[in-house]
């Protein structure tokens, strides 16, 4: 019954206001509207959550086979039919659209003068155009009691029209379910009920979809105008997912943080740690000047004297020995900083040069390239998954939210790691090992893969099973990895953390390899991927040429006499902060770059110069899928700070070494790009690069932990409003209910624990979603810094 | 006819008498000069003059920082700074007004919402250093709390007209 | 598996039982069990004195294994399911158009007088709690009325009402 004899089967013809489109079937009237141009007023309907039709703005004329709707519909969800004629501006169209507007306007306060949603409301936008400049309503408004949902968002839940978009945002996308439409007609209210706030890693984003000013920001609450502020194109500083960002700012201060569309990175979300963490660019602590010890005290100085003395120091010891230098520079740096870093220490005649800072194990050396092996939007696809030692929700939270959206399509998600995790959604498997046992759980799945698709025996995998049979879990796991179309293997922080890491990366490469999945490796920071491109890692320059450098774990191990550290805390960045510090510590000379100053620099430093913080630094990101984006600097940096890139370019000036003449981060950026295409994709790693022998466990009490959400960066660690989040905080170490009988040790009982060092005092909880003989601890949480490596043993005292 | 009525028109220099007649009655008419600074000429309620920040009866500041005139302002004269004041409501930390970059079109005021931002009939003042010329927050209020009985008497006549 | 324990430690066998046989009638999955919550709180509540406890409602959304705000949601929505505590009878006197043309403003100021509480209120033997201002209960014809826990009463009269609630154990 096509109108149109060459339309194909899927496609129909509508016309809207006068103007034919063609769309695909079962497509709604506003999609269509919306793909053309064609504006139609609407408050609960948006293209990432389902339509409810409850707010009624969207109502349209509809005609049918000549034959006109006997009222209007709503456009968000009336699916369009062949030869449809909608009107959009028809008399009775848009005064079905104006009554609605006076019924949504009558509870609405007039306090769009304090409202933070002034400027880009929806509700106001609209009244504009459909709203009555007198209001008909002499009656008493109703007011609506606020509930403190959490440090976060802030509510105003009077300016509430139940739109819903909140409710079905965390139903849908956040899969927390935590607010609800409570009570009925008038007395309709959103709400928690129960008072307990909102505690998803995505919560911000409800503050964007609110269409009046009901969710605001709280850091936020009444700092700035919509109108007042300067966007600015960039990326979030804090996982490998690069989401596209916009800081806001005004007179060169960053007020907030708004996520940008990019269907292929972020969609149009964002974490709550890339919008809130802007806070820590204020923190009290960041550095205003240069400083440098003279004798026990700090003296300030100029840059260009602190500058000589750095070269003066470096070059002073690269004469005696140049490998007793090391350079620690953040995974979070930009591509241009760690390019010239690694340049820097090349031209000292150093290779120790490491973004690794959580790698524990380094005896796989040239270790797989961090990444994840496939687009990031192409994760909602895969039919299976396995993630060992990765908490994806909170490491990488929108990679979490693709795999949650395969995962509800049906995809198997499964897990391996130290413990359950608290998953929005559920997993088809979740294996729970000790983490001495994680390699032997991963050679299980292994072996029964390869048995499963006729491999036979893998060599070498005997040393991990020590001949031990797979079990149904592991049978089930290696299926649905080897079943699946497209399937991702990955490691996590965890992983990275692990002291046998290099057994679980090679195994998990097998894994990938038999399955013929994809092969990802994701650990903490924005840019490790662009570390690897830059050549800040040991193994490897930037044009790819082979290199013998020390890792940042055997600079650890065997201390350097003259460290350089950039932009990172090591108590709380590296895996094992108590040993950093004591290497720093015993080191003659350590330069520190750094935004912020602390007493631990304090104690460990000669020269610690202020170098800009994220927003203040222009620069590039390479994300988990190898996508560069570069974005420009924002505010003005604090007092004296200077972007690092800026610092280093000067710095190889002082210490004459060859193309150190950058006058932009562009000309870096270029130079990296060209070494970068020429070298291909170079492939490493794998199971032909497993260490020689297995590591064989710490067979005592363990402790076991990824990074803190929270915790990862001296960034998001002075994030305020995020630290007063449940997921911040002190530290609860976490052990199994048979461990904690076993030690004595009840739910919420003060113990202290010690690595070897210091011993710090904590309270203890219970969880059974743990493996025995492990305590679960987070790094980078309050009470944690003065612990020995994240995995590793432990002792446990009752106190 | 035409030519020939313009012929005698001038030839009879009606136009110079003409002239002469409105200079004739002016010499004779009551002067417009006023003795300033000892005389004043009369001022409109609306007249816009120096600004001045008002408050309510209870002596609470009346701004909320919606930060309107602010936008409005078409010389840029207008700088204000807001946050949450302790108890919850949202209040300027910094107001200032640059009175060299003020052209005095009094629309800070039309959009100010709740009365806060006005100008008062001042029109005499002069500053004597560098940097004077910005007020900030705490003069604008010492001027409204000065000037409030005018000021609300002002805006009282012309109420009706709004 | 704290989770598991709530619905067995609040819900007994016999109210687990019936909550199982109308959970069978809808599909299970996340909606179809939605379906089935007005009947799992009519049935915890029966056995909970007659309202509705916090815990319990997060019994139920246990128990049928739903997020809990989706069972506050049915719960804060109809006004059968309360919320605090109540007397042994629930005396809602209708006050919708008819019942108000035909006296029921009189009614409530007399019973509310005899008994004396208002509205939403409990008598201190927590013998009766008067339902605050309801919709129509749908017994135009025998206005002015009200409905004593599950019984109408019509055609009253502030003499026979009060009659009605005296004999109320």
């Amino acid at each position: 019954m096509s109108a149109n004899p060459e339309q194909p089967d899927d496609q129909v013809t509508i016309t809207i206001d006068g103007a034919e489109y063609q769309a695909s079937k079962g497509a709604t009237i506003i999609e269509v509207a919306d793909a053309n141009g064609v504006d139609i007023p609407r408050f609960c309907y948006h293209p990432k959550l389902t339509a409810p039709a409850n707010c009624r703005m969207c109502l349209v004329d509809i005609e049918m086979n000549g034959k006109a709707a006997p009222k209007p519909m709503p456009a968000c969800i009336t699916a369009i039919g062949d030869g449809m004629v909608v009107r959009t501006e028809s008399e009775r169209a848009v005064s079905a659209q104006r009554n609605v507007m006076e019924f949504l306007l009558i509870n609405h306060p007039l306090d769009c003068p304090i409202c933070d949603q002034g400027g880009e409301c929806e509700l106001q936008d609209l009244a504009l155009g459909y709203g009555r400049g007198i209001s008909r309503f002499t009656e008493r408004k109703r007011v609506v009691d606020d509930e403190d949902l959490g440090p976060l968002v802030e509510t105003e839940m009077t300016r509430c029209i139940h739109c819903t978009r909140c409710v079905r945002f965390l139903d849908e996308i956040a899969g927390t379910s935590e607010l609800g439409a409570l009570h009925r007609g008038e007395h309709t209210e959103i709400g928690t009920f129960v008072g307990r706030g909102i505690h998803s890693e995505l919560s911000g984003n409800v503050i964007d979809l609110c269409p009046v000013g009901a969710l605001t920001n709280k850091p936020y609450r009444y700092t700035a105008r919509a109108w007042e502020m300067l966007s600015h194109p960039t990326v979030g500083p804090h996982d490998a997912i690069g989401s596209n960002i916009s800081l806001h700012q005004v007179r060169g201060t960053v007020k907030r943080v708004v996520p940008r569309n990019n269907e292929a990175v972020n969609e149009t979300w964002i974490a709550d740690r890339d919008r809130y963490s802007y806070q820590g660019i204020y923190a009290e602590d960041r550095l205003q000047e240069p400083i440098a010890r003279d004798g026990d005290k700090w003296q300030a100085m100029d840059w260009q004297e602190a500058l000589e003395s750095v070269a003066g120091r470096l070059k002073e010891v690269a004469a005696q020995d140049p490998s007793q230098i090391a350079a620690w520079v953040s995974p979070s740096a930009t591509l241009e900083e760690q390019y010239l870093l690694n340049r820097l220490m090349r031209g000292l005649g150093s290779d120790n040069v490491d973004v690794r800072l959580r790698q524990a194990d380094t005896r796989d050396g040239d270790s797989p390239s961090p990444g994840l092996g496939m687009p990031i939007a192409a994760t909602e696809d895969v039919d299976a998954a396995l993630l060992v030692g990765s908490h994806t929700r909170h490491d990488q939270p929108l990679l979490n939210h693709r795999l949650r959206k395969a995962g509800l399509n049906g995809a198997h998600i499964m897990a391996l790691d130290t413990r359950r995790h608290d998953w929005n959604y559920e997993l088809s498997e979740e294996l729970v090992a000790h983490p001495d046992q994680l390699a032997r759980e991963l050679a299980l799945i292994a072996a029964a893969m390869a048995a499963y698709v006729g491999r036979g025996v893998v060599e070498g995998l005997h040393a991990y099973t020590g001949g031990a049979e797979p079990g149904d879990n592991h049978k089930r796991v290696a299926q649905r990895l080897v079943d699946a179309g497209s399937a991702l293997v990955m490691s996590g922080d965890a992983v990275e953390l692990h002291q046998g890491g290099a057994d679980l990366r090679a195994l998990t490469a097998l894994i990938a390899e038999l399955a013929g999945a994809h092969h990802g490796q994701l650990g903490t920071g924005a840019n490790a991927f662009g570390g690897w491109i830059a050549g800040a890692v040991p193994y490897r320059g930037a044009d790819g040429s082979p290199a013998r450098g020390m890792s940042v774990a055997e600079t650890i191990a065997d201390p350097r006499r003259c460290y350089v550290v950039v932009n990172l805390e090591p108590e709380h960045d590296c895996f094992d902060g108590a040993a950093a510090r004591r290497a720093l510590e015993a080191a003659e000379t350590v330069v520190v770059f750094s935004p912020y100053v602390t007493e631990a620099m304090r104690e460990y430093a000669d020269v610690i110069l202020p170098i800009g913080a994220f927003g203040e630094t222009a620069g590039t990101f390479v994300n988990a899928e190898g996508r560069w984006q570069t974005f420009a600097g924002v505010g003005r940096p604090i007092g004296e700070a200077r972007p690092a890139w800026r610092v280093f370019r000067v710095l190889g000036n002082l210490l004459s070494l060859d193309r150190f003449e950058y006058n932009a981060p562009d000309e870096i950026h270029a130079e990296l790009q060209g070494l970068w295409e020429r070298q291909g994709n170079p492939s490493n790693g794998g199971w032909q690069g497993r260490p020689a022998e297995p590591w064989l466990g710490h067979g005592s009490l363990v402790r076991a932990g990824n990074t803190a959400i929270y915790g990862t960066d001296p960034l998001v660690r002075r994030g305020e409003a995020l630290q007063r989040t449940p997921h911040a905080g002190a530290a609860r170490p976490t052990l199994s209910p048979a461990t904690a009988q076993q030690l004595g040790v009840n739910d919420g009982d003060w113990i202290s624990l010690d690595q070897g060092g210091p011993s710090v005092r904590l309270q203890a909880s219970v969880d059974d979603a743990l493996a025995d003989s492990t305590v679960w601890l987070p790094a980078g949480l309050e009470g944690t810094a003065g612990l020995g490596p994240v995995h590793g043993p432990i002792n446990i005292q009752r106190t | 006819m035409q030519a020939l009525r313009e012929f005698f028109n001038s030839f009879l220099l009606v136009e110079l008498l003409k002239g002469m007649k409105l200079t004739g009655r002016h010499l004779f008419s009551g002067r417009f000069t006023i003795e300033y600074p000892e005389e004043k000429a009369p001022q409109s309620p609306r007249f816009r003059g120096l600004h001045a920040l008002r408050r309510y009866p209870n002596g609470e500041e009346r701004c909320i920082a919606c930060k309107l005139c602010e936008a409005v302002c078409p010389a840029l004269a207008i700088t204000i700074e807001s946050e949450e004041r302790e108890d919850g409501t949202r209040r300027t930390t910094r107001y200032d007004i640059d009175l060299f970059k003020c052209i005095y079109c009094g629309f800070c005021e039309e959009s100010c919402p709740v009365d806060s931002i006005v100008e008062t009939r001042i029109y005499e003042y002069h500053f004597e250093n560098r940097g004077e010329q910005i007020i900030n927050k705490e003069q604008l209020l010492a001027i409204g709390d000065l000037y409030e009985p005018q000021l609300a008497r002002d805006r009282a006549m012309d109420a009706p007209y709004r | 598996m704290t989770s598991q324990r709530l619905a067995y430690t609040y819900l007994s066998d016999h109210q687990r039982e019936a909550i199982d046989s109308w959970r069978a009638r809808f599909p299970d999955h996340d909606q179809g069990r939605q379906s089935a919550v007005i009947q799992a709180l009519h049935i915890a509540q029966e056995g909970n004195g007659g309202w509705l406890s916090q815990q319990m409602l997060d019994a139920v959304a246990d128990y049928l294994e739903l997020t809990p705000v989706r069972v506050y949601e049915v719960a804060t929505f109809y006004s059968m399911f309360h919320l605090h505590p109540v007397g042994r009878h629930k005396v809602n006197i209708c006050q919708n158009i008819s019942c108000m043309l035909c006296g029921s403003d009189e009614l409530v100021r007399h019973i509310e007088q005899h008994l004396g509480i208002g509205l939403g209120e409990t008598t201190a033997d927590g013998r009766i709690t008067l339902v605050p201002e309801d919709e129509c209960l749908a017994a135009c014809t025998g206005a002015p009325m009200m409905l004593v826990d599950e019984h109408y009463y019509t055609d009253l009269t502030p003499e026979k009402a009060t009659a009605i609630l005296d004999s109320l154990e």
